[in-house]
């Protein structure tokens, strides 16, 4: 029995960090309509980011999070403006392959400056953990959660109380009506591709605390992003935190199984993407709109 | 005769249409004629050099029928490739080395498998099937690395021929990329392509003038399974070996499209023209820069993408050539 | 009187709390031109989209050569002999003329039985009947909204329909347009094809209609010859509005003074 509030806590953790990388996903998804391939390599970014600032500066990673948001928002924005926007209108096809064309290029220029040698973050807080009965928790991981939600909310008071959080819902509603109010369109899609990067790179730099880097770590978290959107609803923060909160549990169960049949063991762990493969086809056939999505086609 | 004489000559000849251009098509089948000779040279890394060319070819051609001409944009099409490798290799193990009994197994199944995964899977539109597709290539590439009977992440060892006879893997994938340039022309020129390009242009529309999609799409998607699952399968034996890392590697996912979509998207002859293009690029660059290459093919994609969104084919059929082509880099911007 | 081909029985479609249809009855004779009017957001559209099977009705049915349209799948409904053309046309844009509605000859009701090649020869007479051949081999996305309209009309003829549906056929066309729109219509109906036409210029529908159904906040308020149903009181009030209705009092008042007049003068010898 302990084993399960185990899993519930370590699935609650690991969500928290999902939401977050779900955020921005959903976020340029929803109101730009574009997937963005290349968001993995952004959350990469993010913990390299975190990475070269605590090895050679040593900034505490939770105190990197301005920086890496701040330097990935940056980077996000001039790629949408002056890259992404040139076939903003075009067929889903282009803006896939030419996120999909970025992913490889950032990767591949990760691996030529960092080298496929795995790295981590080790604070002095890295090991340490507390008990709650029979679950242990590590302070990492709690601190992490705390940031996530801090930041969903923090997100959604700025989408609806901010001006330009405002002017980006309006876009996402109806670009021409939005133009005719006065939104600097092109502007708008700038900084919602770069808040979708800003938060991937925080989602990097919460991803370092707990996680091994190397050049090729933001794949998995692309396709979960993919699937906490689905499972979640799109285009909502709530959405994303619901979404990450239970496919973080649902993962952190499904990885436990572990049978052998005959000489072949199966063990969940090594079955992750698989795993959100199945998740989003339930999802897709059962509720597409997802658990906090609206019935609008 | 004029320009437009032709044209319209070649028009009531069948010719273009959705095949592209004729004078494109008729390219490529003269550089297959002049493929055939490769072997000649003796030479044994010219050969390995221009199989995998050929092999490119099929698996560009393979997923010009799904995304291309359906529109149904795949990112999972590699795990076909896997497949045909796998059967191969599993033939191979139970001690049965014909090279045509594994092209025939690796095409059934994967064709098999493009059927079973694409009832479900091809009720996604656009972007969710693009990672849907994404997610089942990742996923099986997890399940093979886990099942002990496929070796695992180690691999399989696939018995290879000798040298003396090492050529017959050259013809044999020569032969598959034949059969997906004819076939994909056939097609091109029958109801079942206008169904697939029906499909793409508007679904629904496609839908009242009675074409059942599902059943287009999965046909579409089939066949395309087939070409890259015949490549696979003779790539397995001439490779000697195979693992998940090597099979389902996203170079073998991302040459096929971005190859595609140089050459000319929806075309008969795109497909082979971008892998010629780019295949001979990569073995350049590899030669050059070890590391860089899969770098080059992203920043390759971008450029194709915001340059040629409908490939150098297409650019031949466009009046007013440059100008034209000019005008139109402007059409998608915000 | 020819027999019924097409009965639509108590329909409803509701969305949401709205309901768009309720309770629509009536029958469409074999060959007649049935002209479906009523004022924006009666539900004709939506009644189109349940008589060609895009939508199904919550209550009720419609019935063709005796099969409930609501089950049969959407691609087979144009094999059962309904054919429809859309308000917002729907060509394949990289396709010219030609291949859009060879498409439809090679899918449709006959479509099993042609080869590639006929289903292009059909193409090219059907493209004659509408007027297309001139821009044959030109793209869809490159064609005019007039001859995107006879593009919509050839693709629904090439399925070989014994019923054309063409929802609102002639928006956005002018008065020469309506004229020849109308005269293709015509043509289409002369070969045995019954038509359900759905449009908002009057004098069209007056023109071309044997029958006409009036719908009002998606009920059926008036049914019958093309007269009668102007004339009728509920349609005036619905949907000419009381405007109109006091000008064609005032207009009957004057005619009917004219005549009066003219009884007591008789006209001067010529």
């Amino acid at each position: 029995m302990h084993l399960l509030a185990q899993d519930l806590v370590n699935g609650i953790l690991a969500g928290g960090i999902l939401a977050v990388v779900a955020l921005g996903f959903s976020l340029v998804w929803g109101i730009m309509n574009i997937i963005n391939l290349a968001h993995g390599a952004f959350i990469m970014l993010g913990a390299y980011i975190t990475y070269e600032l605590f090895t050679v500066v040593h900034i505490d990673p939770f105190l990197s999070l301005p920086i890496s948001f701040g330097l990935m928002f940056g980077l996000g924005y001039l790629i949408q403006r002056y890259l992404i926007n040139w076939v903003a209108r075009a067929p889903i096809l282009t803006t896939f392959l030419l996120t999909f064309g970025l992913s490889l290029l950032v990767v591949n220029i990760a691996l030529i400056v960092w080298t496929s040698d795995t790295r981590g973050v080790t604070t002095s807080y890295s090991g340490a953990n507390f008990t709650l009965g029979t679950v242990t928790v590590p302070w990492a991981k709690l601190f992490t959660l705390i940031a996530a939600l801090a930041i969903t909310g923090v997100m959604q008071l700025w989408l609806v109380r901010s001006k330009t959080g405002r002017a980006i819902r309006a876009t996402a509603m109806d670009v021409g009506a939005a133009q005719l109010s006065g939104v600097r369109v092109a502007h708008i899609f700038a900084i919602v591709f770069g808040l979708g990067a800003g938060l991937a790179g925080v989602a990097g730099t919460l991803i370092s605390l707990s996680y091994a880097l190397n050049p090729s770590m933001g794949d998995p978290f692309l396709i979960k992003a993919f699937v906490v959107c689905v499972l979640g609803g799109l285009g909502s923060v709530q959405g994303a935190l619901i979404g990450g909160l239970a496919y973080g549990i649902i993962e952190a169960f499904a990885t436990q199984l572990d049978v052998t049949i005959g000489t072949q063991h199966i063990s969940g762990s090594g079955l992750q993407d698989a795993i959100a493969l199945i998740v989003l086809l339930i999802v897709l056939m059962v509720r597409p709109r997802g658990i906090m999505g609206r019935a609008t086609a | 005769m004029t320009i437009a004489a032709t044209a319209a000559a070649l028009r009531r000849a069948g010719l273009g249409g959705i095949t592209g251009s004729p004078l494109a098509f008729a390219v490529v089948l003269v550089a297959m004629a002049l493929l055939l000779a490769v072997p000649f040279a003796h030479n044994g890394y010219l050969n390995n050099v221009f199989r995998n060319i050929l092999m490119y070819a099929a698996m560009a051609y393979g997923w010009n029928l799904i995304g291309g001409y359906t529109g149904y944009v795949s990112f999972g099409n590699v795990t076909f490739f896997g497949i045909g490798a796998y059967s191969a290799a599993v033939l191979s193990a139970h001690g049965i080395d014909n090279l045509a009994a594994g092209v025939a197994l690796g095409a059934i199944a994967s064709a098999a498998f493009a059927v079973v995964i694409g009832i479900p899977v091809l009720r996604l539109k656009g972007h969710y099937f693009g990672i849907a597709t994404l997610g089942i290539a990742l996923a099986v590439a997890d399940i093979v690395a886990n099942l002990d009977a496929l070796g695992g992440t180690s691999g399989l060892a696939v018995h290879q021929v000798d040298d003396a006879h090492f050529t017959v893997y050259y013809y044999a994938m020569w032969l598959v990329a034949l059969a997906a340039i004819l076939g994909t022309y056939v097609i091109a020129r029958s109801k079942l392509g206008y169904a697939f390009v029906a499909i793409r242009e508007n679904e629904d529309a496609a839908a009242v003038l009675g074409i059942w999609a599902t059943r287009y799409k999965v046909t579409a998607w089939a066949i395309g399974a087939m070409m890259a699952g015949a490549a696979g399968a003779i790539f397995a034996p001439a490779n000697g070996f195979i693992d998940p890392s090597i099979t389902f590697a996203t170079d073998a996912n991302v040459f096929p499209i971005a190859m595609t979509i140089l050459g000319g998207i929806g075309t008969v002859a795109g497909p082979f023209i971008g892998a010629v293009i780019l295949a001979g690029a990569n073995e350049l660059l590899q030669r050059y820069f070890v590391k860089a290459h899969t770098l080059f093919f992203g920043a390759m994609i971008v450029v194709i993408v915001l340059i040629l969104p409908r490939g150098l084919v297409w650019l031949f059929g466009l009046r007013g050539g440059l100008r034209t082509w000019a005008k139109s880099l402007t059409t998608y911007k915000a | 009187m020819s027999e019924a081909a097409l009965h639509i029985e108590g329909v409803g479609v509701r969305f949401g709390g709205l309901w768009a249809l309720s309770d629509v009855s009536f029958a469409v004779e074999r060959g007649a031109v049935l002209g479906l009017i009523g004022p924006n957001g009666s539900g004709k559209t939506t009644l189109m989209n349940v008589i060609s099977g895009v939508y199904k009705p919550v209550t009720g049915e419609v019935r063709y050569g005796g099969r409930r349209i609501a089950d049969v799948p959407t691609h087979q409904v144009c094999h059962l002999g309904i054919a429809r053309t859309f308000q917002i046309v729907k060509p394949f844009a990289s396709l010219n003329a030609r291949e859009n509605v060879a498409v439809g000859a090679m899918y449709g009701r006959e479509g099993s039985k042609r080869s590639t090649r006929a289903a292009f020869e059909r193409a090219d007479e059907l493209l004659e009947i509408v007027d297309l051949a001139r821009v044959a081999y030109r793209r869809a996305s490159d064609l005019t909204i007039p001859d995107r309209k006879r593009l919509e009309v050839a693709k629904a003829l090439a399925l070989d329909p014994e019923v054309l549906l063409l929802d609102e056929v002639m928006a956005g066309l002018n008065a020469t347009e309506v004229e020849e729109a109308l005269d293709l219509l015509r043509r289409v109906n002369q070969r045995g094809i019954t038509l359900i036409v759905v449009e908002h210029l009057m004098k069209a529908i007056v023109s071309i209609s044997t029958c006409i159904v009036v719908l009002a906040e998606g009920r059926k308020i008036a049914e019958g010859a093309p007269a009668d149903v102007l004339a009728s009181p509920e349609v005036i009030e619905a949907y000419l509005g009381s405007r109109w209705a006091k000008r064609q009092q005032q207009l009957e008042a004057i005619e009917a003074e004219r005549r009066a007049v003219q009884q007591v003068r008789p006209p001067a010898p010529s």
